[in-house]
């Protein structure tokens, strides 16, 4: 008797719960306003860490959509904040696909926008609400519909420096400055080469990792080439692209100085801050957010070096879309104007690590004389700088990209870290991958 | 009986009373199916429909972003024969990807290594519980407590216990110097780890569900087996065992539509975003492919969603059969040798 009136106690309450949740959800979603009085409730969905909510140790922010709401009184901004860039994609797509209206405003990552860029007409145009806001050439370019309509407002830019343990270094040995190290790894003229030499030498040495991830190598190594997977006039070369499979020779070539980790995965999470963990990563200006984190904001060792093999690079940096079936479509637009414009991008910039796609912002003195005590009080604002000056290549990406890289990134990981085959057998295995996305 | 008798003898009277009787039989012949008619319509609209509308979708060139594009295509997989449209495009398409076969067999070792001890171990937990125990209660509760824990949380849980550098199980390993298990590499570890998960939270919830059939057995009948002179054991096996069939049909049949779809466990079993199921699809599942498929996947230009639609197809196909396997082979496993236990069985 005593465990039914439990059961029953705890079912009621479930329900209640239950009945609360849809009330307030349905509340939200019967909300369908645009005067600039009326209350609207816009959502936002984001991944990673966009800099935009409150600021804490593992994931630092500017606290921007207090201040919006405080600036307009009329407006709640309900943010989530997805567990990865796939979960968040693999919801979007189902979002828009379905027209559920389950989010308004909707953070994207570069690598996702030709996909979008394909179904222009699904998304709300951004060009009136963004008119005060300044983006470099290319962030535009990227978002920017066949007919002109401008999809995405660009947020950050992920220019690549190299972060690196200068504790590890310093304790093999090594000089471990940044200048010495941005010498070592081949200057104003640092190569793949050069990079994976400089490998060499410390793994040789220590019998400790180089580098995290081989996945994680490629993404800087295929973001420096201008027609990867797909032409520009759309043809399929990704399988018989020269400069793919000499990227790959090369990089299957340095097993021995990988950390043979998975990124993203809980053993990468947690080699950051380990006696034992990689020396070198790929560092675009985002990742150091992730650094932050993985390491804890108190872990000291973590310093930035102004150089990147083969000129420079971009990885990464999003977009933020508001999608047609939205019904607070302009109130998110002005919410997604001002998130984007350069006094927000400058904030952000300053409490976390998403350096600005504004060029304005990229001048504003709190960005160019950034210092991060986390990285051993690297002027940060002035590397990314560089490292954003160094970039030559506009990398061409087309609709079929997004997913032959996933694929690509799997072949990887099966040679690098499950080692289930041969660089051999995996690239093999990548090439029925592609040919079964016809 | 009397409700019948009055029923007569209106029914010799003039107009009114005759509509009333007819009403009245009509109420009587078709009320039942009217109360059970709500759940059949809402089967209809949430069950049968969309079964019926995924058979139309696996049929088209359907992506999850631009839609409908005609007939469905097998693509360069098929060879030069891909681009000719027909309405089985989709499947062949599936049928032809390695993938899917890996998936299937994740799917099926997955499910045997998960239902097959869950079920043994329910049923003797079950046992072990409906004996007499001091405070009863707290034991049959405490083993439904994993089930109340929701499958993403179990997932994180056991995703930090199988990582595979720092673990707690790998590092407890290397604690009494073995070496340590790479739980994502290979497909034997990883069904393992996952099974553990999947027994984890079922094997409580099937105890319970044998427990309560086993005290529906009469009492006299397993005392009638001791004064016969059967042990513990041979009044399990011969009196218990066969009285449970229709629960053990029952949680097979279950287990089985919930082993053969199972995602829950294996997504949160990865560590990592990309390339969920495993690199080299070590613990990919029918359910993961289906979702990686038509959601996670959607290049443009691709029939993607039409071919998720064709393997939910081939699995709803694949349940049913081996459901009807199931049922068949359970009804001979309780009914073999014991021919008295089906005279029990209908006093019972």
């Amino acid at each position: 008797m005593k465990t039914k009136a439990v059961v029953a106690t705890m079912a009621s309450l479930a329900m209640l719960v239950g009945f609360a949740g849809c009330g307030g959800s349905d509340s939200t979603a019967s909300k369908k306003s645009t005067s600039s009085n009326e209350k609207v409730t816009i959502k936002i969905q984001t991944f990673n860490n966009f800099g935009f909510g409150e600021n804490s140790d593992t994931a630092p922010g500017a606290d921007l959509y207090t201040k919006y709401m405080k600036e307009h009184p009329n407006v709640t901004i309900k943010p989530t904040v997805a567990a990865s860039s796939d979960d968040a994609r693999a919801a979007f797509n189902t979002a828009i696909s379905t027209g559920s209206g389950a989010y308004d405003i909707y953070a994207t990552e570069v690598d996702w926008m030709p996909s979008i860029m394909a179904i222009p007409d699904k998304f709300y145009d951004l060009t009136s609400a963004t008119s005060g806001n300044d983006w470099a050439d290319w962030k535009v370019a990227a978002a920017k519909s066949a007919d002109g309509k401008l999809i995405g407002a660009g947020t950050d830019s992920g220019p690549e420096g190299i972060c690196y343990r200068a504790d590890l270094l310093k304790k093999a040995g090594f000089d471990s400055s940044r200048e010495a190290v941005a010498k070592w790894i081949g200057g104003d003229s640092a190569t793949w080469d050069s990079y994976f030499k400089a490998g060499e030498e410390y793994t040789k040495k220590t019998g400790l990792p180089w580098y995290d991830s081989m996945s994680a190598v490629y993404q800087g190594m295929v973001n420096q080439i201008e027609e990867s997977y797909v032409k520009k006039d759309g043809t399929i070369i990704a399988t018989q692209n020269p400069d793919i499979k000499k990227a790959y020779g090369q990089l299957t070539a340095t097993q021995s100085q990988s950390a043979h980790l998975a990124q993203w995965s809980d053993d990468w999470n947690a080699a950051f801050k380990s006696d034992k963990g990689f020396a070198t990563t790929l560092c675009p200006a985002w990742l150091v957010n992730n650094i932050k984190g993985n390491a804890g904001a108190d872990f000291k060792g973590w310093d930035i070096a102004d150089v990147f093999p083969g000129g420079g690079g971009n990885w990464g940096g999003s977009y933020l879309v508001v999608p047609q079936d939205s019904k607070v479509k302009e109130e998110a637009a002005k919410l997604v104007a001002w998130l984007t414009a350069p006094e927000q991008q400058v904030a952000v910039f300053s409490a976390a690590s998403n350096y600005p796609s504004s060029p304005t912002a990229q001048k504003d003195a709190k960005v160019a004389d950034k210092k991060d005590a986390f990285l051993n009080n690297a002027p940060v604002g002035k590397i990314f700088a560089d490292r954003s000056d160094a970039i030559k290549v506009v990398p061409y990406k087309g609709a079929q990209y997004f997913d032959i890289q996933t694929k690509l990134a799997d072949a990887l990981n099966r040679f690098d870290v499950d080692k289930s085959q041969s660089a051999d057998q995996a690239w093999k295995q990548w090439t029925n991958d592609v040919k079964s996305l016809s | 009986m009397s409700f019948t008798k009055t029923k007569v003898s209106t029914s010799s009277n003039a107009g009114p009373g005759k509509v009333r009787n007819w009403l009245g039989r009509f109420e009587w012949k078709a009320s039942p199916y009217l109360y059970v008619a709500p759940f059949f319509l809402l089967f209809s609209v949430v069950g049968l429909f969309p079964l019926f509308y995924t058979a139309y979708i696996a049929m088209r060139q359907y992506n999850t972003l631009t839609g409908d594009s005609g007939l469905a295509v097998c693509g360069a997989t098929c060879g030069s024969s891909g681009s000719v449209g027909s309405w089985f495009g989709n499947f062949s398409w599936v049928l032809h990807q390695p993938a899917f076969w890996d998936a299937l067999r994740n799917s099926f070792s997955i499910f045997l290594l998960s239902s097959v001890p869950q079920i043994i171990i329910a049923l003797w937990l079950a046992w072990v519980l409906n004996a007499n125990l001091k405070a009863k209660t707290f034991w049959r509760m405490g083993v439904l407590l994993p089930y109340i824990v929701a499958p993403s949380a179990a997932g994180i849980i056991f995703s930090q216990i199988f990582s595979d550098k720092m673990g707690a199980l790998n590092v407890l390993l290397q604690q009494f110097g073995m070496n340590p298990i790479m739980w994502h590499g290979t497909p034997f570890w990883s069904h393992i780890a996952i099974a553990t998960i999947v027994n984890f939270r079922w094997t409580g919830y099937n105890t319970l569900i044998f427990l309560a059939a086993m005290q529906a057995i009469p009492h006299e009948l397993t005392e009638a087996a001791v004064v016969d002179g059967a042990g513990k054991v041979r009044t399990f096996f011969s009196v218990t065992l066969p009285l449970l069939k229709p629960t053990l049909i029952f949680v097979i049949i279950t287990s089985t539509i919930g082993g053969l779809q199972i995602f829950d466990e294996p997504q949160m079993f990865h560590s990592g975003t990309s390339g969920y199921g495993g690199a080299n699809r070590q613990y990919l599942t029918v359910s993961t492919y289906l979702w990686n498929l038509g959601f996670n996947n959607v290049t443009i230009g691709q029939p993607n969603l039409g071919r998720a639609a064709a393997v939910a197809w081939i699995l709803f196909l694949i349940i049913v059969a081996i459901a009807i396997l199931n049922f068949c082979l359970t009804q001979r496993l309780a009914t073999s040798g014991e021919a008295k236990s089906k005279k029990k069985k209908g006093r019972a």
